[in-house]
């Protein structure tokens, strides 16, 4: 299990990664974490004939906050993810969805940019950035442009990256206040992939109805899909198991996806739904937990 | 595995019929298939480059058009086999693809029911994906054959 030979480059800047990008185009590829890329290259399934290590580029790997937007910068791992406080208090989502991936070994080098670039269909990642309405920021020849999450995944593996760009950063909103989340996938075995995965949002208004809900999922489609149809019919209607159980079958009935050995299309198809109706109750108790939180501090206010 | 689904040609069954037996067509419709040359009847040697993001692959063999049956009624189903056996460093692909071609009208209904086998190391690797990549080629195929018709029916 070695690599065919390749070129091996270790650029110290983005610019400097550009112009290597800008020489070999189609022919490099860009090695960040390594997580997916080292063992497809030992397999010679890719026989890139240049590869370009990230990992001494400096300045993409921060997490922090602007405009009630978190910047998490391209080469930060999983880990730094999972441990980050700002990240804890500001986008838990993020925080619950990391700690899923893999095992701890896989995030302790696996980098959040290389997860969304790599696009596997089963990765977690994919499915809380739709959700979300992440961004996705590549840099290339011309400047940066700026990617909504809905546009960024193409085709199993595929994204929108040009062979002469970079993903940069990612960028995704802070949850906004009386906001529940739950990030549930299962497995075979604990750090496989996931047959199928959850990805939801719960906000509630001051009054206890329904503000705002979104559901990304992945492992059923060739890139992560959001559920717009379940998203729509729980818009409209009061936060309860009944409404969930029928945003659970708006999900069964929206995904499509394919039988392999690990699980036939049915069962995917039922577990997505099963999962979908687990998630939305989990986020609906977190922000009712937020909600009375909020509404005692309110009448704590009133009577001080 | 099987790969079964359904297909529309704007146009009769007889130009379908003449289209995927045509092997410039097959040629082009085919993705990635960079060579196709006759080498006996109904029979051809191909050399096909995949893949998908990294992982790409060139793959030789041969595609052969089996068990042809076409009636001279229309109130019959045509049919035919595409049969593709192709191997390259990353693995293999065995396909044994029938297809029924049936007149409606100025359409022709085409269902196809294709046997699909992979293995090797592309196999391994490329499980978890295999049934939906295979469905997204065999409808580029197709697409593209429809799009050929309609340039057909054009040129008149």
């Amino acid at each position: 299990m070695k690599p065919a030979r390749f070129d091996y480059y270790d650029p110290t800047s983005v610019d400097e990664v550009l112009a290597l990008l800008q020489q070999y185009g189609d022919e490099a590829k860009l090695l960040a974490g390594g997580q997916s890329l080292i063992p497809i290259l030992n397999m010679r399934l890719a026989k890139p004939a240049v590869l370009i290590d990230l990992n001494r580029v400096a300045g993409l790997a921060y997490i922090r906050e602007l405009d009630s937007q978190l910047q998490i910068g391209a080469l930060t791992r999983h880990a730094e993810v999972e441990r980050s406080p700002l990240i804890a208090t500001r986008q838990p989502l993020l925080a619950e969805t990391v700690r899923q991936i893999g095992h701890s070994q896989i995030r302790n080098r696996g980098t959040i940019g290389g997860s969304l670039a790599h696009a596997d269909p089963a990765a977690e990642l994919p499915a809380v950035m739709v959700a979300l309405d992440g961004t996705f920021c590549l840099r290339g020849p011309s400047g940066v442009r700026e990617v909504p999450a809905g546009e960024f995944f193409l085709m199993y593996f595929t994204t929108c990256i040009r062979p002469d760009e970079i993903l940069t950063e990612v960028r995704v909103p802070v949850l906004p206040p009386r906001t529940g989340y739950a990030f549930l996938e299962l497995s075979r075995r604990h750090g496989d992939f996931a047959l199928a995965g959850v990805a939801c949002t719960l906000t509630l208004a001051a009054d206890g109805t329904m503000a705002d809900c979104r559901l990304g999922l992945t492992g059923v489609s060739m890139t992560p899909v959001r559920a717009t149809a379940a998203e729509a019919r729980l818009q409209e209607g009061r936060p309860e198991p009944g409404l969930f159980a029928e945003a659970a079958g708006l999900v069964r009935a929206a995904v499509a996806p394919e039988s392999d050995v690990h699980g036939s299309a049915e069962y995917r198809r039922h577990l997505a739904g099963v999962l979908t109706e687990r998630a939305l109750a989990t986020a609906l108790q977190r922000a009712s937990v937020l909600l009375e939180t909020e509404q005692l501090e309110t009448e704590g206010g009133r009577e001080g | 595995m099987q790969v079964t689904g359904d297909f529309q040609f704007e146009g009769p069954r007889l130009s379908v019929w003449a289209l995927l037996n045509d092997p410039i067509v097959l040629a082009r419709c085919t993705p990635g298939c960079e060579e196709l040359t006759p080498d006996g009847p109904d029979r051809y040697q191909a050399t096909v480059k995949i893949g998908l993001a990294a992982v790409k692959g060139t793959y030789t063999g041969v595609f052969r058009i089996a068990d042809k049956q076409e009636p001279a009624s229309t109130t019959q189903p045509a049919t035919m086999t595409l049969q593709i056996e192709m191997s390259g460093s990353s693995g293999f692909v065995n396909v044994a693809g029938r297809m029924e071609l049936a007149d409606n009208g100025p359409v022709t209904r085409l269902h196809y029911d294709w046997d699909v086998q992979v293995g090797g190391p592309i196999a391994m690797v490329g499980q978890r994906v295999l049934a939906g990549v295979a469905r997204w080629i065999i409808g580029d195929f197709f697409g593209a054959a429809g799009k050929e018709l309609a340039a057909r029916q054009q040129a008149g």
